[in-house]
């Protein structure tokens, strides 16, 4: 493949959507003396293949996996850090579970500001037709592997607010949501519950792979 | 300097709620500040409208979650009037107490989210602390922790379980002393008082002209408290006067408005025993009220927050015909930009969180 | 001032009907949309209203109705319920943020919600809803739709 078909191939730019390990769509070698002149996110994509691909073929892939999953899965299940976001009264519930009272920072709940630096979307309220593109981009800019937990009836259906013009009936009608809090307004005990189901879900469904893909 | 604008919402940690406060600045300098609401806006006016005059009180515990009890209760005073009717003694005595009560829950939530705004943590965990009890001794007649629906329309829900006084004495003897220990921290604490003083300062005439109210109107030396000046239910067989704060050079700055509030949480202590101790025997609920009502009325209280004020239309039915709120923070963010100018960045928070934000109500 | 007696004097200025008293200390009051410039101006410089309280838009289906309730900011509380009616096809009305700037939220939201036009309002435009939503909810003869695209 020369450079210009590199250059020109929108698949390859694409980033994550070139990284399959189908080898009809992989990435190939550059040719010699061509290296420099890869710009850096092609340079990367061809790196991760690479070790991607070396990785799988000589089978160190399934080895890694098997002695890391357990210790990423139990760094991802001891700490899920929630996305600082208050959207209504259960935001309080929230704040109160996290207060000294209930001190959900015993099992790794720490509240973050920045959506890059967290793991949970806490989605405590309503979401209304105007919040809902910001909910969005919210739960775009969060690093993956994240989860979504609906706290209380408005969050799970509208809950007092079903027939209003301006609320969405559900925050699972636009984003995947994986433990249902119920409960208007939901008690500090049941929002720890739910971290704890959350947490059950991870040890069971999560893997944890090294060079995920 | 070339200016920029800054968003800082809808997900900000200053902003304890969903807005977006949008502020030119030069340098650090604000030269213009631009509040945008609506990111909560459930219309409760509207879907007020389809449910019957006692469902609503509902919808008015979710209007302000931190001070749920004070909204429910403007609600039904203005139901009351519009139907004519009165809620028994008891009942006004068992909601004044009640109701200071979520005032102190209240005040405490302030001061649990303002300190850490001003990087004290610990205020938060203090706060919090604090007002968990005051929440579990309203959780005793109620039975919510946050909503409580308690107050009806004609008195209140049920009657006071008997050694409640005991208890509420013993939360309030714990926050006398509690109090005591925050004051000399924070008042004492220099990074506070350079946050503080003189900071977000706006005169008294100001802040009358802006339609400010409550604690923040209060703070700048204002005497004008609604439960004197338009006084309702047991206020005014307690003995009792605005407390008021003001700035070092007059007016308010974000150190009078934390004094205002921990001062007011002193005079509702006192309000809580004066209530307690006179509190007749009889009915918590009047003996008849009527399902539909027609007419119009309004009625105004002193919420946590300012002026809170309900505005009833009824067409003979069993709905209101319209339902209007007055929000006391939707009147004070609306002039944030005034006292916000000239400050710097970094003092944002702390002039936003001194007015006590609550969108819930803000947004309706 | 006694209540009854202020009632009695504001209805003597022009436009001015309905004068009566709500409570001890609330009067109510209606007034033409033509005359409310000058009523509001009096109200605040010769009567000392220095608080507006609220603004509330009533939709009668068949016309619009303002409700204004105005406050003294002394320990006395004395309030003033000033009603305005509209017709339907003109809901317009004189802004009154010269006067009491806490006025210019609730023209905005009476405008947003309500779709009444506040002449001489610096900055009327939506305040909770998004800018290119279409009607105004309040209104009885709103009709409800799931909003599918997003704002
Ligand atoms: S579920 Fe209930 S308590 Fe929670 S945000 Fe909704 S209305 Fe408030």
């Amino acid at each position: 493949m020369s450079r210009q078909q590199v250059r020109g191939n929108p698949r390859m730019r694409k980033g994550l959507g070139s990284r399959t390990s189908d080898p009809a769509t992989m990435m190939e070698d550059p040719p010699s003396g061509d290296w420099l002149t890869l710009r850096s996110d092609q340079f990367l994509n061809w790196v991760d293949d690479a070790v991607y691909n070396i990785a799988e073929k000589t089978g160190i892939r399934d080895v890694v996996n098997r002695v890391t999953r357990p210790i990423f899965n139990w760094g991802l299940r001891y700490s899920p850090w929630p996305l600082h976001l208050g959207i209504m009264c259960c935001a309080l519930e929230m704040g109160a579970a996290g207060g000294p009272d209930h001190d959900s920072e015993r099992m790794g709940v720490v509240y973050r500001s920045s959506p890059r630096q967290c793991d949970i979307l806490i989605v405590n309220g309503p979401v209304c037709e105007k919040l809902r593109p910001k909910l969005k981009t919210l739960y775009e800019q969060m690093a993956d592997p994240k989860w979504v937990i609906a706290m209380g009836e408005c969050a799970i259906g509208g809950g007092p607010y079903w027939d209003s013009y301006s609320v969405v009936a559900g925050a699972d009608t636009f984003m995947p949501v994986d433990v249902y809090i119920p409960g208007c307004p939901v008690r500090p005990e049941a929002l720890m519950h739910g971290f704890l189901t959350l947490q059950k879900k991870i040890r069971e469904k999560e893997p944890g792979y090294f060079l995920r893909r | 300097m070339a200016e920029m604008w800054i968003h800082m919402g809808p997900q900000h940690p200053m902003t304890h709620g969903l807005w977006n406060l949008r502020i030119k600045v030069n340098g650090e300098t604000i030269t213009d500040a631009v509040p945008e609401l609506g990111y909560l806006h459930r219309s409760v006016e509207k879907i007020g409208e389809r449910r019957k005059y006692f469902m609503n009180t509902t919808l008015t515990d979710r209007l302000c979650y931190a001070s749920a009890m004070t909204w429910t209760h403007c609600y039904c005073l203005a139901a009351e009037e519009l139907m004519g009717v009165v809620a028994p003694p008891r009942a006004q005595y068992i909601r004044t107490a009640v109701l200071e009560l979520q005032r102190i829950a209240s005040h405490l939530m302030w001061l649990g989210a303002y300190l850490p705004d001003l990087g004290l943590i610990t205020g938060f965990l203090y706060g919090m602390r604090d007002r968990e009890m005051f929440l579990n001794l309203l959780e005793i007649p109620s039975g919510g922790r946050l909503l409580y629906n308690y107050v009806k329309i004609g008195g209140v829900k049920r009657d006071l379980p008997p050694g409640f006084e005991a208890k509420a004495e013993r939360v309030m003897q714990t926050l006398e002393r509690r109090l005591k220990e925050y004051e000399n921290l924070y008042d004492n604490s220099k990074i506070f008082r350079m946050r503080n003083d003189g900071v977000g300062v706006y005169s008294a005439s100001d802040a009358i002209n802006w339609g400010i109210t409550g604690p923040n109107l209060r703070s700048a030396g204002v005497p004008f408290d609604l439960r004197q000046a338009d006084s309702y239910d047991a206020y005014p067989e307690l003995d009792f006067e605005p407390v008021t704060n003001t700035a070092a050079g007059g007016g308010s700055d974000c150190f009078s408005r934390y004094r205002q509030r921990v001062d007011e949480m002193h005079q509702s202590m006192d309000l809580v025993r004066q209530a307690l101790a006179k509190m007749p025997e009889g009915r918590v609920m009047a003996d008849s009220v009527p399902l539909r009502a027609s007419g119009e009325a309004f009625r105004r209280t002193e919420d946590s927050r300012g002026e809170a004020l309900m505005y009833l239309v009824g067409d003979g039915s069993d709905r209101p015909y319209r339902w209007k709120i007055r929000s006391p923070m939707f009147t004070t963010v609306s002039a944030a930009p005034h006292f916000l100018k000239g400050y710097k960045v970094a003092d944002v928070p702390a002039i936003m969180g001194s007015i006590d934000m609550c969108i819930g109500e803000t947004d309706k | 001032m006694e209540t009854g007696q202020l009632v009695q004097q504001l209805t003597q200025h022009d436009g001015a009907s309905d004068g009566s008293v709500l409570r001890s200390n609330v009067g109510r009051i209606s007034i033409t949309r033509e005359a409310s410039h000058s009523f509001f101006s009096t109200l605040k410089n010769d009567f000392g209203f220095d608080h507006c309280s609220l603004i509330s838009a009533v939709d009668n289906q068949t016309g619009f109705e303002l409700v204004y309730h105005f406050s003294i900011v002394d320990a006395a509380g004395q309030m003033l319920e000033v009603h305005i009616d509209l017709p339907r096809d003109t809901p317009t009305v004189d802004s009154i943020t010269h006067l009491w700037g806490g006025a210019d939220w609730h023209e905005r939201e009476a405008y947003d919600l309500m779709g009444i036009y506040f002449i001489g309002h610096p900055d009327l435009k939506r305040v909770l809803l998004p800018d290119g939503f279409a009607g105004h909810p309040l209104r009885k003869d709103y009709v409800y739709e799931i909003h599918e695209e997003e704002w």
